[in-house]
């Protein structure tokens, strides 16, 4: 109650013309801002500063650890941060071939590369299909994707288990069958490429139809050029998801240790007792896999950015 | 003539048996056990192979599917599953009743009895059929402590004063059903299940809503208030470690941790009362197979791969304790420290039968309660109403 | 109420009003949705009377080539020049005919049961029986099937007859050629969905009807195909996780569901207004080094969660790095209970979701806030608004109109937000007063997890996959309905 005293009372008044609910100021005049300014600005560093602080933290941290070194300390988990001995004996570890690591990340890079081909190629095909094109199933279309949208993702695994195992494509078959059911369904994600290719203008096409073109040259001559950002991505979406997918990857692989992702494998060197003294291992396995990904996401951020809020505002 | 007939008959039936014990197969089959071991398992199935011409050409391979995965994966696909496969024993039932263990050979069930430890023989045998190969005896927990911390072992409170004292942490899972017995068990109270020849179970006994039964809840409600204990198990996890109940298996790993320090014991006494528990063991159990030739590979592989040779190897190899009777006389193993730790705590414990799955979440269940404090204040009519609620659910997985 | 009375309500009242309107409105919704389930099933069956009565019409006055295309497929289409399609018609019906020849009797004649024959042993030797899984899959396949070949046959038999008026009317029919030429142009649209929609079909609408199926059945760890067999219990299983006696997980599921709306509530907006907040300060003028701190804060999303939250989740622990050091300095004597107390745990999962969610946001809101007209702020400064007052009379309610269906499909997502939770805390802690190896900060959806994987109990997965589709679907029913509203009370445009 007290706070909305402090607050001085507004008058709503509807500008009619403009359609803006502006309001209409008591006397509070405006003052010289410059002291009152840098206080502001003064305060927003530091929180600004203290919010890097903790969002860099643990990866500082985690860094940190992948250093212990596992020959001289320990390679558990301990209780104090910065290493005794600084040494690249994880790392070495890993890239020596002993643990199946290297053919970890092999696979999840492999599967990686042909999800973000495959996955491209279905999302453009239907957000093009569903935002340029008009014809009788249209409407139906979208309205099932959004109904099967709103059952979890996880109810079916045991089904797609099956459905998979039914090909040979799981254990030793399982870096084909993760690409399949990866890419399978990747057309329902047609959202946010179809909002961008709303806001290309339709006289584009038919213009270009006036001139003789068919719909799939419009597709590849005019269309795709143009939509160069939302095709950077999508293709980046489709390589980032593998590399963090651990439900789906255990479910298909287990038994089956030379066909993990890196996630599996790393997840399990942490949460299965079987590993003792595997956490500075697991820390500089992380560090392996975050790093190229986080170079390859600031490289391409600008279009993360554009995907992302044209997603946002069309919903 | 008959005479010759006769013979002749007998010299081919004495054919056609050694044809049959010798059936080749040259197919794959995999093997699932814990990563320790894969490399040592790898090695043993060579030599198995050199010893048996007829399974030469038998493509084997070997996966690491810890002990906890394995059962589960066998459940979810038993066809995808490893035709050997190592589990412990509380999984038995389960495993049975899934349909993801066949019958141990007669003649190898029979040697396997003669030869190793009478819990161990129990454990394999669900109503009077024995469906695993006993591996190991090693599945109980006992104290491992860190000489320069704890000077007194043989009590909870001296070991948790020492542990405050010097600003080391004790750890042990109270919020596990496996570890929790050590309280219950030890103060007397009772709770095992009753199986039918398919391993489903069919009666539960439990007196765990007693006087004895809210003797263990108290002093477990203790051990978490101290400022020293922490919840856990494994090494690889733990940090700045003076005390730990935790099995064989770590042993490795607290040796280097604790340096010269290293020591092990049976579990301590709480409140006047020894400390319990499960024994348990290790198994390696078969899957049920399509093909005579192939059962045939997996049951004498299985044979070798639980035989006093290999056991005395494990043992020299990993320091898992084995079940064969001849292993558990040599001199090297009865006086390894972590094992005669074992040995001496294995005379309080109760052999680990058969229990449903729900029953390891209940018991996390009242572990979780008790790490939130939600029973610190609690008097003893409202503890034994917590018991009895506990109790009454227990019961309840046996009549489904 | 008028819109003047309505847009006099305070911001709260305005909502509760919306939600009220829409319960008020709600009867006569579900009365108008009966009356056109009503109509639909009477035009359900019209249409069928139509269609068989032009089936017999068509097959009266057709000419031998339709008569025998009621037969075999494509004939007509082939015989009259149209090679591709009578040769697809054909093809279709063939694999049709092995199919049901070969496989699909047999499952369908079994899917009453789900199987009859039991694994027995021959010798030491295992021999399968039946495998209900498989019964169910395959017979659910086959239904689609059959009612694909209904649809075939019947789009064959159309085809002949308008062939027939083509040529009757003197025109030509389209050759093969055309059509492949026209799967470029006129009908773009197949070629582009056609491998989409197959890959949804088979990857998505057949295991989650098969799921849907499940809920019926005893599919569970003891029912575990190929050894033993499951079959219909019809609705136990849902009276298991719903009904609130002692056995059945009633209880534990209103939990459960209680903290997952909660946990969705909080990881939507809370992360919502911090990320727009946080936005804003690095917008503002005169601050410098915008691109760094944006850099710093979007690291978060490029870095693989299991690493991230993994290491997380095991600072916060008993042991872990932040107690031990909170230990170290002397600010505490005994650990926090990040993990095992309920009320620390969901309040460490939340605050640690702000770390996830408040870079996403950032990024959100710093895109939309650019668009904000800069003369309405001028404007609003000339008439003397203070920051807050522009925040919460521009920036907000544009934001809102902007984001609206973005709000609406994160709180879908968070309610089925896996990865925090399960890398996080894995459900725990568990307790004596959850039941079903639940804990109280399992979602929903992580608690599904847990029946699949850890118990193997697909039976009440399935029947907790349908709960959170029915979850879902009520909240956007409900929002949607709302969004209307919202969109003629602030248009901007």
């Amino acid at each position: 109650m007290s706070k909305q005293n402090q607050i001085p009372e507004v008058d709503i008044v509807v500008d009619e013309k403009a359609g803006v609910i502006r309001e209409v100021k008591d006397e509070r005049k405006l003052r010289s801002k410059s002291g009152h300014e840098r206080r502001v600005n003064t305060a927003i560093y530091v929180i600004l500063v203290l919010m890097s602080v903790i969002w860099l933290a643990p990866f500082v941290f985690l860094v940190f650890q992948s250093f212990r070194s596992y020959a001289l300390e320990s390679g558990g988990m301990v209780n104090y941060l910065l290493p005794k001995t600084w040494s690249l004996d994880n790392y070495r570890w890993l890239l020596s071939g002993e643990s199946n690591f290297i053919r970890w990340y092999g696979n999840t890079l492999f599967i990686a590369i042909f999800c973000a081909a495959i996955q491209t190629v279905m999302v453009l095909s239907v957000s093009y299909a569903l935002s340029r094109l008009r014809f009788k199933g249209r409407k139906l279309i979208m309205n099932t994707v959004l109904v099967l949208g709103l059952f979890p993702g996880f109810l079916t695994m045991i089904t797609l288990y099956f459905l998979l195992k039914q090909l040979g494509l799981t254990q030793s078959g399982a870096i084909p069958g993760l690409i399949l059911i990866y890419c399978a369904s990747s057309g329902m994600g047609y959202y946010i490429s179809k909002g961008y290719f709303d806001t290309i203008p339709k006289s584009l096409d038919e213009s270009a139809r006036i001139d003789g073109a068919t719909r799939f040259q419009v597709f590849k001559k005019i269309i795709m050029p143009l939509a160069k950002p939302i095709v950077i991505y999508t293709v980046l979406m489709a390589f980032m998801a593998p590399w963090g997918d651990y439900v789906f990857a255990s479910y298909v692989a287990f038994g089956s240790e030379p066909n993990y992702n890196v996630a599996v494998g790393l997840y399990r060197w942490v949460n299965v007792n079987d590993y003792q003294g595997y956490f500075t291992r697991f820390c500089a396995g992380g560090v392996l896999v975050a790093v190229p990904i986080t170079i390859l996401f600031m490289c391409l951020q600008k279009y993360y950015v554009e995907g992302v809020t044209g997603g946002a505002v069309k919903g | 003539m008959k005479k010759i007939l006769a013979l002749v008959l007998a010299a081919a039936m004495l054919l056609s048996m050694t044809a049959v014990a010798s059936a080749d197969y040259s197919g794959d089959l995999k093997i699932w056990v814990a990563e320790a071991v894969v490399d040592f398992t790898k090695q043993a199935v060579e030599d198995f192979k050199a010893a048996h011409p007829e399974y030469a050409g038998m493509t084997v391979a070997v996966e690491p599917v810890g002990e906890g995965d394995a059962a589960n994966n066998m459940i979810t696909d038993v066809e995808a599953g490893a035709d050997l496969y190592v589990f412990a024993q509380d999984q038995l039932a389960r495993l049975v009743a899934a349909g993801a263990l066949e019958e141990v050979e007669p003649s190898n069930a029979e040697r396997v009895a003669a030869e190793n430890d009478a819990g161990s023989v129990g454990a394999v045998t669900l109503g009077g059929k024995m469906y695993a190969y006993p591996m190991t005896s090693d599945n109980g927990y006992f104290l491992y402590y860190d000489k320069s911390v704890v000077t007194d072992p043989t009590s909870l409170e001296a070991i948790l004063a020492d542990c405050e004292k010097a600003g080391k942490n004790f750890y042990m899972e109270i919020n596990s059903g496996w570890y929790q017995t050590a309280f219950f068990f030890g103060a007397g109270c009772e709770l095992t299940y009753d199986t039918d020849d398919n391993g489903n179970l069919v009666g539960c006994n439990v007196n765990y809503a007693s006087e004895n039964g809210v003797k263990a809840l108290k002093a477990m409600i203790k051990l978490a208030q101290s400022p020293a204990f922490v919840n856990g198990s494994s090494f690889s996890t733990a940090t700045n470690v003076g005390a730990i109940v935790d099995g064989t298996w770590d042993a490795n790993a607290a040796m280097e941790a604790f340096g010269e320090n290293y020591a092990a014991c049976k579990l301590p006494t709480v409140d006047g009362f020894q400390m319990g528990g499960f024994g348990g063991f290790k198994m390696l159990g078969v899957k049920p197979q399509t093909d005579d030739d192939k059962l045939a590979a997996c049951d004498a592989l299985a044979a070798y791969l639980s035989s006093e040779e290999v056991q005395i190897a494990r043992y020299n190899e990993r320091q898992w304790g084995p079940s064969n009777l001849n292993a558990q006389k040599l001199e090297a193993i009865q006086q390894n420290p972590a094992l005669a730790a074992l040995a001496d705590q294995l005379q309080y414990t109760v052999p680990q039968g058969q229990y449903p799955a729900e029953y390891w979440s209940l018991a996390t269940g009242l572990g979780d309660d008790i790490l939130a404090d939600k029973l610190d204040d609690a008097d003893d009519a409202k503890l034994m109403e917590v018991l009895t609620n506990f109790q009454d659910t227990a019961i309840s997985y046996a009549n489904k | 109420m008028t819109d003047l009375e309505f847009l006099k309500l305070s911001g709260p009242a305005k909502t509760a009003w919306k939600i009220g309107d829409f319960f008020r409105r709600l009867p006569g919704k579900i009365a108008g949705g009966c009356k056109k389930l009503g109509l639909g099933v009477v035009s359900l069956f019209k249409n069928f009377g139509l269609n068989i009565a032009d089936l017999v019409q068509t097959f009266i006055h057709g000419d031998w080539k339709t008569k025998l295309s009621y037969l075999v497929m494509g004939f007509g289409s082939a015989a009259r020049g149209q090679w591709g399609r009578g040769l697809l018609f054909f093809l279709f019906q063939t694999v049709f005919n092995l199919y049901m020849v070969n496989f699909g009797v047999a499952y369908l004649a079994k899917l009453n049961t789900l199987g009859t024959i039991e694994t027995y042993k021959e010798g030491r030797r295992t021999v399968y029986g039946d495998n209900s899984f498989f019964i169910l899959l395959y017979g659910v396949l086959t239904l689609f099937f059959v009612l694909a070949f209904i649809y075939t046959w019947r789009m064959n038999i159309k085809q002949n007859k308008i062939s027939e008026q083509i040529l009757k009317s003197g025109h030509k029919l389209k050759s093969t050629k055309d059509d492949l030429k026209s799967l470029a142009d006129e009908q773009f649209h197949k070629t582009l969905l056609a491998l989409p929609t197959l890959g949804v079909f088979v990857f998505t609408i057949l295991p989650i009807l098969f799921m849907i199926l499940v809920a019926f059945t005893n599919f569970d760890a003891t029912h575990q195909p190929p050894s033993k067999l499951f079959t219909w219990v019809g609705w136990d299983n849902f009276r298991q996780l719903l009904s609130s006696d002692t056995a059945s997980y009633g209880n534990t599921f209103k939990q459960v569901l209680f903290w997952t709306l909660v946990w969705a509530f909080f990881a939507t907006f809370l992360n919502y207004f911090l990320g727009m907040l946080v936005a804003i300060m690095i917008n503002k003028k005169g601050i410098k080094l915008k691109k760094l701190w944006r850099t710093i804060l979007v690291m978060t999303i490029a870095i693989p969660q299991f690493v991230s939250l993994l290491y997380v989740s095991k600072m916060f622990a008993a042991d872990g790095l932040i107690n031990s050091y909170l230990l170290k300095w002397g600010w505490i004597s005994q650990p926090i209970p990040f993990w095992t107390n309920a009320h620390w745990a969901r309040v460490t999962i939340i605050v640690i979701n702000l770390w996830i969610g408040i870079p996403y946001l950032m990024l959100i809101a710093t895109g939309i806030l650019m668009n904000i007209p800069a003369d309405l702020y001028e404007s609003a400064r000339i008439d003397g608004a203070n920051a807050f007052q522009m925040y919460r009379k521009i920036t907000l309610p544009y934001m809102l109109f902007v984001t609206g269906p973005y709000l609406l499909s994160s709180f879908t997502g968070n309610i089925n937000n896996f990865n925090v939770i399960y890398l996080l805390s894995g459900g725990r802690p568990l307790s004596l007063e959850l039941s079903g190896n639940a804990g109280y900060t399992d979602l929903l959806i992580t608690w599904l997890y847990k029946m699949t994987v850890t118990d193997t109990n697909y039976k009440l997965a399935a029947v907790m996959g349908i709960l959170v589709f029915v979850v879902s679907a009520v909240i956007n029913l409900v929002v949607y309905n709302m969004i209307p509203s919202v969109k003629n009370e602030e248009d901007f445009q």
